[in-house]
């Protein structure tokens, strides 16, 4: 069943007076183009200020249906979660109420279930297979244009499925962010802190990163969007062009992307590819890839990881895979993606340094070491994806032990210390506090591929009792957990 | 063609405005596909990594003009989406009664 935009909107509404200590109903500022509100629910538990946020964006374009639904039965499944201290079942993938804990104390979920209501109702009323929204363009007998080329990322440049005619189903509108709905998407990202993001749409099964445009590449940072012309009406016109993205980034989608692909297989077993957007087709303008890039185009936003799912498989036509019978089953796999999406967002040391022990400057300097050091080598890179595989066990057990949230405390300090006095040595007293960490992560695993990331983190460990901190540093950039020393890594992996 | 969304009468008017689902390929003269992009067509995912799209009578008479080959699978009357797949009122807000049962809540004002 796929709920009309009043009762999707009725649902938001009841949920924030219901609910008021998690769901703040926000109505956006803007209008769609024929009038209607469109809203966002805020979800979180807990009091405190800003927190790392997610945006997650749905019915974007009109006739993918399912989507809108699944985001907001996923909020109520959160609220039932938290307030009845019960797991969440999808089919094979349970997701523990402690884990739902964690991501609604955590985080600010900001949730946009249907940023085009124009469109969903112009599906169920007139026209079933509708994409775009209901804009008028004048001096043509066509509507519409498609949201999802409107963004200000390479505007107007009409690579592959995109297009500057008012009558395409691509169609890019008369300028960037003409158009309320995406002005409201921007609006967001603008005024909130969103480190993740993701428009859900459908159909092919697959979670799609940046970029639209043309292949990506980790070796040439010259080669930027922000070099091209925009607006043009016509493609890039470079042979052979090629994004660029720093490896550490590629490396952090990808290591998400999988976790969102395991999380979805893990419900009925359906596998979703993990590809950059260009894969599925060529687009510019798109609402994921200008989440993610335009922190490039201006350095003072925030970096926020833009990711694009494709929700359900194909069905035999295209009217029932965009809006199949019976899409159930599809939204039980999407609400697992999105929620492993979410859990991935969390930053382990950011929440227990900064927000649970109140160490700043500690999270400060690890943060710069992850990204100045460990960042710019494979194996360096390699530490960052172990760490971010165990981050929520840990975070886990920090938060239901205190015996071990002091140790990960004085951990995190010792650490922070410790790299901040170059000079100052691995102790073995240092030694043995990790080890200790570590090994209860260990036994609470149960998952083997954490237990050997531990172990490898364990033996590693032990090999440095004695080393200066800048020694340290260059042995994790240059020797990653699992294999050998930096010549065993491809160049820009 | 699959017949099955034709088996039910069609006004003309109907008929006329239909789109139909269909995959281009290269045909005799061997055309890249890259180029039907250039069309401005409304193409979506097809599920061989072909090129799919949904295309109104003339639209697929254009694409026979340039030289490629479109197999026409299915008509897609313009219409509303089916009513049966939209629930009422009153079941949504059962669902949420359900759904939240047990939590204690604020009642509106």
């Amino acid at each position: 069943m796929y709920r009309t935009i009043s009762q999707l909107d009725y649902l938001a509404s009841l949920l924030s007076t219901w609910f008021p200590q998690f769901f703040t109903r926000l109505t956006l500022p803007e209008s769609s183009v024929q009038g209607r509100p469109v809203y966002a629910l805020r979800m979180r538990a807990g009091g405190g200020g800003e927190r790392r946020g997610v945006l997650i964006v749905g019915g974007t374009h009109s006739r993918e249906l399912m989507n809108p639904d699944a985001i907001i039965e996923l909020a109520v499944d959160l609220l039932v979660s938290y307030a009845l201290n019960r797991d969440i079942v999808y089919g094979g993938r349970t997701w523990r109420a402690n884990e739902i804990r964690i991501i609604l104390e955590a985080l600010d979920l900001w949730l946009l279930p249907c940023s085009n209501p124009d469109g969903r109702n112009y599906v169920m009323t007139v026209d079933g297979m509708w994409r775009k929204n209901l804009r008028d363009n004048p001096d043509t007998t066509c509507d519409g244009v498609d949201l999802n080329r409107n963004a200000d990322i390479l505007w107007g440049v009409t690579e592959g499925q995109t297009s500057c005619s008012p009558c395409s189903d691509v169609y890019v509108g008369p300028s960037a962010f003409s158009e309320p709905e995406t002005r409201n998407v921007k609006n967001v990202l603008d005024t909130r802190r969103i480190d993740c993001f993701v428009d859900v749409h459908s159909y092919s099964e697959l979670v799609l990163y940046p970029w639209g445009h043309a292949p990506t590449q980790t070796v040439d940072p010259t080669e930027r969007f922000t070099g091209l012309p925009s607006g043009t009406c016509a493609p890039i016109g470079q042979l052979g062009y090629q994004e660029y993205m720093s490896p550490q980034d590629l490396l952090r989608y990808q290591t998400v992307g999988k976790r969102v692909v395991d999380a979805i297989a893990a419900v009925r077993g359906r596998v979703y590819t993990l590809e950059p957007s260009i894969a599925l087709y060529p687009t510019t303008g798109t609402q994921s890839d200008y989440a993610y890039g335009r922190h490039i185009a201006d350095s003072e936003l925030r970096k926020t990881y833009g990711f694009t799912f494709e929700t359900g498989p194909w069905a035999g036509n295209a009217a029932d895979s965009f809006h199949p019978a019976d899409p159930t089953l599809i939204k039980r796999d999407t609400k697992s993606g999105i929620l492993a999406l979410v859990q991935q967002c969390i930053c382990g040391i950011e929440l227990i340094g900064s927000r649970l022990l109140g160490r700043e400057a500690e999270v400060s300097t690890l943060r710069s070491v992850r990204d100045d050091l460990l960042g710019t080598t494979g194996p360096g890179r390699e530490w960052i994806a172990l760490f971010e595989r165990v981050q929520t066990l840990l975070v886990a057990m920090v938060l239901e032990d205190q015996r071990l949230a002091d140790a990960a405390g004085s951990l995190v300090e010792r650490v922070g210390s410790f790299i901040q006095a170059e000079e100052s040595t691995i102790s073995d007293d240092d030694v043995e506090l990790g080890t200790y960490v570590i090994r209860e992560l260990m036994e609470r695993s149960e998952s083997r591929e954490m237990r050997a990331d531990l172990q490898a983190a364990e033996s590693r460990l032990r090999e440095m009792a004695g080393l200066r901190s800048r020694e340290a540093i260059e042995r994790l950039m240059h020797r990653g957990p699992h294999r050998g020393y930096e010549s065993d890594y491809e160049s820009g992996a | 063609m699959t017949p099955d969304s034709q088996q039910r009468n069609t006004s003309e008017d109907e008929r006329r405005n239909a789109r139909f689902e269909a995959t281009v390929h290269p045909g005799d003269h061997q055309l890249a596909l890259e180029a039907v992009a250039d069309l401005d067509l409304d193409r979506i995912p097809d599920p061989d990594g072909g090129v799919r799209v949904l295309v109104t009578a003339e639209e697929a008479i254009e694409l026979v003009w340039r030289g490629y080959e479109v197999r026409l699978l299915r008509a897609h009357a313009i219409s509303r989406l089916n009513p049966a797949l939209v629930p009422d009122d009153v079941s949504v807000m059962e669902w949420l009664e359900q759904q939240v049962r047990g939590i204690a809540r604020r009642e509106s004002e």
